[in-house]
């Protein structure tokens, strides 16, 4: 068998063992519940009906992606690690770049249908008030899911050598960061000292700026959205996204299953 | 060409907050030949588990070295023709029996006709084919271990690393794994493996090496470690009378009254033979006699007591 080939053994096997959670369908019913909560929210509000059925909705898709990505993402290995079930897996012609990959497909064919389920609901929604469903909202779907593929494999890298608790913290953190990343450098720029503005520069270009895939709010405002910005988005986390599984591979490649 | 082959094998862990070093394993020398069932025995924290686990990959040694088939350790191809039983049979619990062996089978690439025919054979050859459909959650821990076996075999591996196969089974289970490792070898397949239960090593091994404190004590094969020597005779007796009991004792490395029989542990089979004789002309029955042979456990208690007194 070939590498791709034991990477999709593995990452199906992940997948079906995801689906096999209760906790999944939970979330699920959650954000179900929250994109319902905008006819709601709505009525709240005169005047502003279809943006807020998009606004919830798209923020209620990428919110609860963000928690499965996260909450799942940092068990993926250590579980496998603490439970010994790799024992058995590594103990055949595996490499161990196929199990970090085939963990990280399994959870982003997972996200991949969550998306897809939550996106069906909010769609439904829409339909249901009559409200437009223009190409933005699918264009910011679009970018949700890359940035769960970004978020998912911060997990993953930081699940890769230390233990879930740890990697939680430091996912969440980066993840609020990278929101806030132009932010801290417009202060840098415009109210930091000498000292202080070097160092947002450097976080500003380093860290994973996830506001590079963040439309929602011109898809709920119904604005058109350049197709050069969707492509610059998806190259970006993409390219982050297999540096981060590099360095993931590259220390998990010493580890030790003790 | 052997199967297994170390030189020097070493690992040193780092522990605790200070990262003090730990030796577990102290430069082990190791010699598998295709087609023997090879024992690698020793108690509790010896180094057994970290030397198979360097073997199969798991952990990376800090020195020495080793081949599988003559392939560098741990180089995956290095792990192509293995099957691995880990201690503790710890496996996804979300599967079935069935699932759990067709996924392991796919990790090898063995074909769906393949896989479909193999895991109900090898259900079957493992003792549990009624558990196919049941998730391992579900599972005793006889049948984890036998569900185990079962992935330690697909694939059809020449060689076979069990560590501590015969673990948490009833005696029963202990017999089976005993007999299955012997249709292995039978098979013409290696069979690498620990235990602590020094009986069942005995019973079944061609050769063997007692790891201590991270270090191999004795190595290789068991009629040139144990010998073929008389080192005691055991005899029970009844209906003998007290002055009898007496003389008997006296010459006896050891005697025991236990309800109405006697055990003596005679020291050769000329001593043995002098006491039977006084028990048959006294009226006294025998109920057992018994050649007492050097065992793995007098190697291993001879390779402590030489640890602790260097």
């Amino acid at each position: 068998m070939t590498g791709p080939g034991r990477v999709a053994v593995l990452a199906e096997n992940t997948f079906r063992e995801a689906v096999r959670d209760k906790l999944l369908y939970n979330l699920l019913l959650f954000a179900a519940l929250m994109i319902a909560s905008s006819i709601v929210l709505a009525k709240l509000h005169i005047g502003a009906d279809e943006r807020i059925y998009r606004d919830v909705g798209l923020s209620a898709i990428a919110f609860f992606g963000v928690l499965i990505a996260i909450f799942v993402g940092i068990n993926l290995v250590y579980r496998e690690i603490s439970l010994k079930t790799v024992y058995s897996m590594l103990a055949k012609p595996v490499h161990r770049w196929e199990f970090l990959c085939g963990k990280y497909l399994g959870l982003l064919a997972l996200l991949g249908l969550e998306i897809a389920l939550m996106s069906g609901f909010f769609l439904g929604v829409l339909w249901f008030k009559d409200s437009a469903i223009t190409s933005g909202m699918f264009w910011a779907i679009g970018l949700i899911f890359l940035e769960l593929t970004l978020v998912t494999a911060i997990a993953i890298f930081f699940s890769s050598f230390t233990t879930p608790y740890l990697a939680g913290m430091f996912t969440v953190a980066l993840w609020i960061i990278g929101h806030l990343l132009a932010d801290m450098r417009a202060f840098g720029l415009q109210d930091g000292s000498e000292a202080i503005r070097p160092i947002t520069e450097a976080l500003y270009w380093t860290l994973p700026n996830l506001d590079r895939l963040d439309i929602k709010g011109e898809a709920a405002n119904g604005d058109p959205i350049a197709l050069a910005r969707v492509g610059f988005a998806a190259l970006y986390a993409t390219l982050y996204s297999s540096a981060l599984l590099t360095a993931a591979v590259l220390l998990f490649r010493r580890r030790d299953f003790r | 060409m052997s199967v297994i082959r170390a030189r020097d094998l070493r690992k040193t862990f780092r522990t605790g907050f200070l990262m003090r070093r730990a030796e577990a394993v102290r430069g082990v020398d190791l010699d598998v030949e295709p087609g023997e069932i090879f024992g690698f025995i020793g108690p509790n924290g010896a180094g057994k588990t970290t030397t198979i686990k360097m073997l199969t990959g798991l952990i990376l040694p800090s020195g020495g070295e080793a081949w599988i088939n003559d392939v560098p350790v741990p180089h995956p191809d290095s792990r192509r023709g293995l099957g691995f039983l880990p201690e503790g049979t710890y496996f996804h619990e979300y599967l079935t029996g069935a699932e759990f062996l067709d996924f392991h089978a796919r990790l090898l690439g063995v074909t769906r006709q393949q896989r479909r025919e193999a895991i109900p054979r090898l259900l079957e050859r493992v003792g549990i084919p009624h558990a196919a459909d049941l998730r391992i959650r579900r599972y005793s821990k006889g049948m984890r271990q036998r569900v185990g076996l079962a992935q330690a075999l697909i694939g059809e591996p020449d060689l076979l690393i069990l560590d501590e196969p015969m673990s948490g089974l009833d005696p029963i289970g202990r017999k089976d794994v005993r007999e299955l490792i012997l249709s292995l070898r039978d098979d013409g397949k290696t069979i690498f493996f620990t235990s602590h239960i020094l009986a069942d090593a005995e019973m079944i091994c061609d050769q063997v090496a007692i790891i201590l404190d991270g270090r191999i004590s004795h190595q290789g094969y068991m009629e040139e470690l144990l010998g073929q020597e008389v080192e005691g005779v055991d005899l029970v007796v009844e209906g003998i009378d007290e002055p009898l009991y007496e003389r008997l004792a006296q010459a006896a490395r050891r005697a025991v009254v236990q309800g109405g029989r006697f055990l003596f542990e005679m020291q050769d089979e000329a001593q043995a033979e002098k006491a039977l004789d006084q028990i048959r002309a006294s009226g006294g029955r025998v109920r057992s006699l018994m050649p007492r042979r050097k065992s793995l456990e007098d190697l291993l208690v001879q390779g402590v007591e030489q640890e602790r007194a260097s």
